[in-house]
């Protein structure tokens, strides 16, 4: 009879163990898992999009005379307003002394960085008529740049886009999923 | 427990760790990784060779580049590209590259007393003590050895030298050295002969090395495209050759002879065309000097070629004796050729990098005169003069003329017998002299873009010259064999970073112009090597800065194509479909450039300027005033013989050095595609395309038929010793049927001693075991075999 009892007891504490390991490690594996699994680092300096709605985004984000995206321009680009600083920002400051002035490539954090197994191009999928924010994240009203978490075991951005999204879109669009159409 | 892996596995935890574990093991740290940026194409002209070839190299940012590819729209390998080009880039981020200008403050030739120094003391230090050796009177003392030979850098140097006072400037030994004094024999200009090969509906090859590369490898690919496309024949091609190289593969039959008897081919099917009245018989009579008996300006009579061709010695029985080829064949092949229309014999090296015997050169210009190929209109043609700006004259300098009144060393010191009739380019003959004190010393040795420690043949010469040479000074992109020996190290830009250019396509008979642009900033701390000269030159002052009056290389370059545009000839080529082996001897090429700037602007925009081909019998400046197959010019030069076959083509031959006995093999080394031989190492990616069976690890294999390796006892990839009386080197043996019986065959361009892990130590150096022969007319160093033996290691 003991052994019942004991039986019983033990599963209860049994019970609540197995709960707590349960319960623990999906709170592991759901929440704190994934965030041990990136760094967080800051940009070099500091970018707001709300500081320069007096320009078009194309004006920066173009496409090229041979149909390739510039992505995040260049120095230069930046060189052709500031030059001089315009502003009060510190984040300017630094732009210009220490980039500019010694013709520096900022060494931005990109978001969406792919493998270079993948051929991807933004052409044909602006020519689609597929948004900006259909995979980037939206920027019109972004005063400060967000954190950019890299993934301490590859090395690549949290935001980098999986080949399921990929797949996803599109199977839904009736775009082609064969394998050279990415993998070149 | 069990809750933790039970929840752990209802998290996307493990799943995602899998996934980044996967994609971690796709990111070794030493994958290479392409930089991203703006992809831009800068076409220009390769100078990795001298074949003249329009490449574009891709670029990211304008600031890396990262493909070099054939441009198509260049006429002479029309989107080609050969090995070597395909993988040229890996020179410009090489690891042996040399970064800044340095100094030997040890020993010479240890690596760790090598010291950087300022490029001003560097040129400083340069110009001090050729200024103190000219001061001395002894501006002789200054010698020079270059790559570039058709390029404005070999006119630079040659100013250089000849303000300065030296007439010791050399460059590296190349076929187009026995065929520019061929070309002075028969027709009195010395410039070297070429083929309109890709309009040839036969080609008789002899030795010729077509798909390995022949002068401009880009060409020959354009030219083999034409040939065989779309499953076509449009040319037959005859490869006579001992070895079954890539062209006799190729090549609609291969004639298999002796090493160095396919000049006794050639002769023997010239007795049957003279015999069979095969020849062109209107032009011999009106244009061809010697072909008949001849009287001499002593009034002496002497025998010609129609004579001397068809005595005993040059019957099919005869010839078949020397070449093993049945009489039967002999008698097809000169059937073949002397009926068909346009049919052509060639001859020499993949990368022309050795001079043939006067004697060969002049059986396979014999041949060539018989059907009449050597007139305007035929397929053999001289390569036509640029008319590039011309370089200042010189004023007569008092001291630059005390130099140069003395005889070059070579010439000065000949010891052995008597010196050659018709001096060429004698860098062997220049060695021995200073190895043997020659008549006076070498202070100071120039080596610009050579490599004479590890690719001259017979390269130990070099090295016993280098004891007694008090400085050498190396002008060098990449720490090389000869570098490596230098006390001084002027590092200059590698192809692809600075000016340069190329003049004439070599073996082609049109007039061709390139220019070398930049595609890229230089990334190291180096110098156009043009630009090094005119600062030696400004610090020397006087006569000699005024001789190179430039700001730099670049202005030099400018001025010289600013000359071109003055002469109102040639036109440019920057699209496709301009056909250069189209155009008709003397042709008047409309120009289609406004002038000098626009000219100099689109050459260095990748175009090429190109003319027609000149009449090779225009204007001969020979005695006769006629093609001279009896050369009145070597019996002008006081050559001597027993009999008059010493002004006619014959077949001679002399025996390597060694015995029988001693050496029963043969020696013979060849180039291929896939290595580049001589003053440039194999970058990796074109050490890939080499085959397992010629380079394993670091092992070289020999060829060998397998007849002489049963008769040796070997077997396929055994190790072995080869020794000749040069040397010998650690090999391992392959087995293979197009090798010719008792002939041991060996790769050229392996057994580097210098540069980076994937080059040093990998095979050996065939340079070093090979025979130099010096010719008996021109002195220049020629090579057909070495005596060998070949032991179970």
């Amino acid at each position: 009879m003991k052994e019942e009892n004991k039986s019983a007891s033990g599963k209860v504490v049994g019970g609540v163990v197995f709960a707590v390991g349960f319960i623990g490690a999906l709170v592991f594996g759901w929440v704190i898992g994934p965030d041990l699994l990136y760094s967080q680092k800051a940009q070099p300096i500091n970018f707001s999009h709300v500081a320069h709605q007096d320009t078009t985004c194309e004006d920066c984000h173009a496409f090229r005379p041979d149909g390739t995206y510039v992505g995040i321009p260049k120095i230069d680009k930046c060189k052709e307003c500031h030059e001089s600083q315009m502003g009060q920002e510190k984040s300017e400051q630094i732009l210009v002394d220490e980039y500019i002035q010694k013709e520096r490539e900022v060494p931005w954090l990109v978001y969406a960085w792919q493998p270079d197994n993948v051929f991807f191009s933004h052409a044909p999928h602006q020519a689609k008529g597929v948004k900006c924010e259909s995979c980037h994240r939206p920027v019109k009203e972004e005063k400060v740049v967000p954190y950019f978490y890299e993934n301490r075991l590859t090395g690549y951005s949290k935001s980098t886009m999986k080949m399921v999204d990929c797949e996803k879109c599109h199977a839904e669009q009736n775009g082609s999923n064969n394998c050279e159409i990415c993998h070149k | 427990m069990a809750g933790a892996v039970g929840g752990t596995l209802l998290s996307p935890l493990p799943w995602k760790l899998t996934d980044d574990a996967a994609i971690w093991s796709q990111n070794w740290f030493w994958r290479p990784s392409p930089a991203r940026g703006e992809i831009t194409r800068k076409p220009t002209v390769c100078a990795l060779c001298e074949g003249g070839c329009g490449v574009q190299a891709r670029l990211v940012d304008g600031k890396r580049a990262i493909l070099l590819e054939g441009n198509p729209n260049h006429p002479v390998n029309q989107g080609g590209i050969c090995a070597l080009g395909a993988a040229g880039l890996q020179f410009l981020y090489a690891p042996y590259r040399i970064a800044q200008p340095l100094k030997q403050t040890k020993r010479r030739g240890d690596p760790t007393g090598f010291q950087p120094i300022a490029w001003n003391e560097a040129v400083g230090e340069l110009a001090k003590k050729l200024g103190q050796m000219r001061a001395d009177g002894k501006p002789n003392g200054l010698a020079g050895i270059t790559r570039r030979r058709c390029s404005s850098m070999d006119a630079l140097l040659n100013q250089f030298f000849a303000a300065y006072g030296s007439p010791n400037l050399f460059k590296m030994p190349a076929h187009a050295d026995s065929l520019k004094l061929a070309g002075a024999v028969t027709t009195g200009r010395e410039a070297p002969f070429g083929c309109n090969i890709e309009d040839a509906p036969y080609i008789l090859s002899f030795g010729a090395g077509l798909v390995e590369g022949w002068g401009s490898p880009g060409r020959m690919q354009a030219a083999f495209r034409r040939w065989r496309q779309g499953g076509k024949s449009a040319a037959k091609i005859v490869q006579v050759d001992s070895r079954c190289s890539t062209t006799a593969a190729m090549a609609d039959r291969w004639i298999a002879v002796p090493p160095g008897t396919e000049a006794a081919l050639a002769l023997g099917i010239a007795h049957l065309m003279v015999k069979d009245k095969l020849y062109d018989a209107e032009f011999m009579a009106d244009r061809v000097f010697g072909f008949e008996d001849w009287t001499d300006s002593q009034g002496k009579n002497h025998k010609g070629f129609k004579f001397l061709v068809q005595t005993d010695a040059y019957t099919p029985e005869a010839i078949s004796k020397l070449t093993g080829v049945d009489p039967a064949k002999i008698r097809e092949l000169a059937k073949e050729f002397g009926t068909q229309k346009g049919a052509v014999a060639v001859w020499g090296q993949p990368q022309g990098s050795v001079p043939k015997d006067m004697y060969n050169e002049l059986s396979f210009l014999a041949l060539n005169a018989l059907k009449g190929n050597i007139k305007a209109g035929g397929a053999i043609g001289l390569a036509p003069e640029v008319p590039l700006g011309a370089l200042p004259e010189l004023p007569g300098d008092p001291s630059a003329l005390k130099g140069l009144k003395q005889l070059r060393l070579d010439l000065a010191s000949s010891q052995k017998g008597p010196p050659p009739v018709l001096p060429g380019n004698n860098l062997h003959g220049f060695l021995d002299a200073v190895s043997n004190g020659g008549k006076y010393p070498i202070e100071v040795m120039l080596v610009h873009e050579a490599n004479p420690a590890y690719g001259l043949c017979e390269n130990k010469l070099f090295q016993q010259a280098l004891t007694k040479i008090g400085t050498l000074v190396s002008l060098s992109s990449y720490m090389d064999e000869t570098a490596q020996q230098a006390d001084l190290i002027l590092p200059i830009h590698t192809a692809f970073e600075g000016f340069d250019d190329v003049i004439g396509i070599p073996g082609a008979p049109y007039a061709y112009y390139g220019v070398c642009a930049p595609v890229l900033k230089p990334h190291l701390n180096t110098k156009a090597a043009g630009d090094i000269v005119m600062s030696v030159a400004k610090q020397l002052g006087g006569s000699i800065a005024a001789a190179l009056p430039w700001a730099s290389h670049e202005e030099y370059l400018k001025k010289r194509a600013e000359g071109l545009a003055a002469s109102a000839r040639g036109a440019l080529a920057d699209k496709k479909g301009v056909e250069l082996w189209k155009l008709q001897p003397e042709e008047a090429v409309k120009p289609n450039y406004k002038d000098g700037a626009d000219l100099w602007k689109k050459l260095a925009g990748g175009a090429c300027w190109y003319d027609a081909p000149v009449d090779p019998l225009k204007d001969l400046k020979t005695e006769s005033g006629k093609f001279e197959l009896a050369a009145q010019l070597l019996l002008a030069k006081g050559q001597t013989g027993d009999d008059d076959q010493v002004y006619l083509p014959h077949f001679s031959q002399v025996p390597p050095r060694g015995s029988d006995k001693d050496y029963p093999l043969l020696l013979v080394t060849y180039q291929m595609s896939a290595l580049a031989d001589r003053d440039l190492a194999n970058p990796p990616f074109m050490t890939k395309t080499v085959f397992d069976f010629i380079l394993r690890q670091n092992d070289q294999f020999v060829e060998i038929n397998p007849a002489t390796a049963s008769e040796l006892g070997m077997a396929e990839g055994d190790s072995a010793v080869l020794k000749t009386p040069q040397g010998e080197v650690p090999v391992r043996v392959h087995l293979y049927a197009g090798a010719r019986p008792k002939v041991v065959y060996l790769a050229q361009g392996l057994g580097h001693k210098a540069y980076d892990e994937y080059i040093k130590d990998k095979g050996v150096n065939a340079n070093g075991v090979v025979e130099v022969q010096l010719d008996r007319v021109t002195g220049l160093g020629t090579v057909w075999a070495a005596r060998a033996h070949l032991r179970r290691a």
